[in-house]
């Protein structure tokens, strides 16, 4: 049986054809057009006090360098998840940009805990991972170097907290780590430098997240009689272990890190309990042309002073070195020739440059830069770490007041 | 680190103290599982929107607990009755894994709601921190005692209620054999009110104990979920007395073996406990054998 090749059919198959004629080049104009950028920053969970700040930081960036006309050729397109500031859920989430999204880049990861668990997929998609994570792991385990941390690593915390733990006359320190690879980081490393100062840790413990009370953990510690205890903590189990010391009545001076030690601790537990207590954070580079952009940015943005969130800091010079390093390789690069170009546009050795619009121009007279930071300085070393400098706060009356700056 | 007499009394008054907390959960869940049958996934989230209830209530500008207190055991019988008539009603006779499964999506759906409204930062009660009694090195935290007390008289009740009321009578009888009660004119939609209600209260409990002792979040019911179910198995699956044995078991065995295993490792020995009473007793210390049908 045979059927005669109608009118319609001819017009239909020709269509067909005319449409899919024009899918590949569809496609391929997106790539050459876009840069995809995923950004997977903790809006919920521990992190949720600077998530959104973080996030609002990188879009108000990402807007400025395409209003610059964009970075090598490309504008910048987000894709924006929320971590949950929880691995399993991060996993997923990276999964979903990695494969529905086709990012070229992860930026934001902030808890260790995520961070490691989405580098094994960034590393097998072969796309720029950035993060404000400190685990001293992340360091060794990035075997291809496509990984970019913008905050100090946990070790130099630790190194950091050594160092004011020995001008502050302290003699019996003892730890309290949170069971995930910062809190250890911290401890580890603090213990690392004390000892290496020649000093003894009298006591150390980890602890379990989510419980409703730290007093076992802390009638370990506290039998030492430590006269300071340094912690790798987070906010909410920072305020247990705090409440409970207090009303255990034996005395004691704690040294914290700042995101654990913040405003927010203060207004949980009260004036009395923290006074004196020592919070110690990654300082942004506060004199720079770049902080004064990004704390004006961020005001308007999210409504807040630049210092209230060192993270979303260091989100708006991720996607500045990024942005840079686009325009140094040039048109059509690989995420690979970009990555390259991250230490080139960011270390020493070049006109020192504060803004996209800056270093696109000297970029464009074939000129040297190194991008001075709003976060640090931001000079990467072979691991793809920074060294900021350390502020140490101390709490007084219910305020956090700066009382040194401490540089490893 | 040499342990003293002094310290295990410690570590077993902290045991007694979480395991009442988890007993309250653990109380309001199996007394589902006991008459409606199925495990109640929102049970922790109960808690967590109950305790903000009781912050909502102090953000009005009172500094009074026990305001808070009522605030959160109203909105927690609210709650669990607005969702027993929307949800868990349109349900019953159905298999428990549709029950279980709505109970999962309540359990979302409420704390999304709530996360939607108030955000993602921690909140405390406002109460005065006072010193712990020292009772040469046995401490003694004031609040914590309150805390045990609130736990104990709740439990009291509800065990009053269950063994002195016609409502508990017709409740241990609907629990005992759903059918037979039925037949004996024991209307269980009356039944099942009380029941969701009860179970609101024990949750706005346990969330405002929760709360005042460690910190307001709006995943720490969700959190506590497990070590909930962990207690209700370990006592027996529908039976109340074995929620709060095996809540304070779990929580003092947890304690007990810090000095030897490390704070890292005691939620894991709870957990192996759970296991040796199922392979010594599969129904659970106080739990019947449960027959399939």
């Amino acid at each position: 049986m045979s059927s005669p090749i109608t009118r319609r059919d001819v017009l239909l198959a020709g269509a067909g054809l005319a449409a899919a004629s024009t899918l590949p080049r569809v496609a391929f104009a997106q790539d050459a057009g876009t840069f995809r950028i995923g950004t997977l920053c903790p809006i919920t969970g521990a992190g949720s006090p600077f998530g959104s700040g973080m996030q609002k930081s990188i879009e108000a960036i990402v807007a400025e360098v395409n209003a610059a006309g964009g970075a090598g050729g490309r504008k910048l397109e987000l894709f924006n998840e929320d971590s949950q500031t929880k691995p399993d859920a991060a996993v997923l989430a990276a999964k979903k940009l990695i494969e529905v999204n086709k990012v070229q880049a992860i930026l934001g990861t902030w808890s260790s805990g995520v961070t490691l668990a989405v580098m094994p997929l960034t590393e097998a998609a072969g796309i720029i991972e950035m993060n404000c994570s400190g685990a001293p792991s992340i360091s060794t385990l990035d075997t291809k170097d496509l990984v970019w941390r913008f905050q100090a690593t946990n070790d130099r915390f630790g190194q950091a907290f050594a160092v004011i733990a020995e001008k502050r006359g302290y003699k019996r320190p003892a730890t309290m780590a949170f069971n995930n690879a910062s809190g250890i980081g911290n401890a580890e490393g603090f213990k690392k430098a004390w000892e290496k100062k020649g000093g003894k840790v009298v006591a150390g413990v980890v602890y379990e997240p989510n419980r409703p009370s730290y007093r076992t953990e802390l009638q370990q510690v506290l039998a030492q009689k430590p006269d300071v205890i340094v912690t790798g903590s987070y906010l909410p189990d920072s305020t247990i272990i705090l409440r409970e010391w207090y009303q255990s009545g034996q005395p004691t001076q704690w040294i914290m890190p700042g995101w654990a030690a913040n405003p927010d601790l203060v207004k949980a537990v009260g004036n009395e309990v923290v006074e004196g207590l020592i919070s110690v954070d990654s300082v942004s580079n506060e004199n720079a042309q770049s902080y004064k952009a990004y704390g004006a940015a961020y005001q308007k943005a999210a409504g807040k002073e630049g210092s209230t969130n060192v993270y979303a800091a260091m989100t708006w010079d991720m996607v500045m070195c990024l942005a840079l390093a686009m325009e140094a390789a040039g048109r059509g690069a690989t995420v690979a020739q970009i990555n390259a170009k991250i230490r080139d546009v960011a270390n020493p050795e070049g006109t020192k440059v504060y803004t996209f619009a800056e270093g696109k121009k000297l970029l464009g007279e074939k000129k040297k830069i190194n991008y001075e930071g709003a976060s640090s300085r931001l000079d990467f070393d072979q691991y793809g770490d920074v060294t900021p400098d350390f502020g140490m706060f101390v709490i007084e009356k219910g305020v956090l007041v700066r009382r040194d700056v401490i540089s490893i | 680190m040499a342990i003293t007499f002094i310290d295990v009394v410690n570590l077993l008054i902290n045991g007694c103290i979480e395991g009442l907390l988890i007993a309250l959960p653990t109380l309001a869940l199996t007394l589902v599982m006991g008459i409606a049958r199925f495990p109640n996934a929102a049970t922790g989230d109960y808690m967590t929107l109950s305790a903000y209830a009781g912050i909502g209530v102090q953000a009005l500008g009172t500094t009074s607990i026990l305001l808070a207190g009522l605030g959160a055991i109203a909105a927690g019988a609210a709650l669990s009755i607005v969702f027993y008539l929307w949800v868990f009603r349109a349900l019953r006779g159905r298999a428990p894994v549709a029950s279980l499964v709505a109970s999962i999506g309540v359990a979302f759906f409420a704390r999304s709601m709530l996360t939607l409204f108030v955000g993602h930062d921690q909140h405390t009660f406002a109460i005065p921190l006072v010193r712990a009694w020292n009772f040469g090195g046995i401490r003694l935290l004031p609040t914590d005692l309150y805390v045990a007390a609130v736990a104990l008289l709740a439990m009291l009740l509800l065990f009053a209620m269950l063994h002195l009321t016609p409502i508990g009578r017709q409740m241990r009888a609907i629990a005992d054999n759903p059918d037979l009660a039925r037949a004996c004119g024991i209307r269980s939609g009356r039944v099942l009110l009380a029941l969701w209600a009860t179970v609101g209260v024990l949750c706005a409990l346990g969330g405002m104990m929760f709360g005042i002792k460690a910190v307001v979040s709006p995943e720490f019911g969700w959190e506590l979920l497990i070590p909930a179910f962990a207690a209700m198995i370990v006592g027996g699956i529908g039976s109340p007395v074995g929620a709060v044995v095996g809540a304070v078991l779990l929580g003092v065995a947890s304690e007990l073996s810090v000095p030897i295993v490390g704070p890292s490792y005691k939620i894991a020995v709870a957990f192996g406990l759970l296991l040796l009473v199922l392979l010594v007793r599969p129904r659970g210390l106080f739990g019947r054998a449960l027959v399939a049908r």
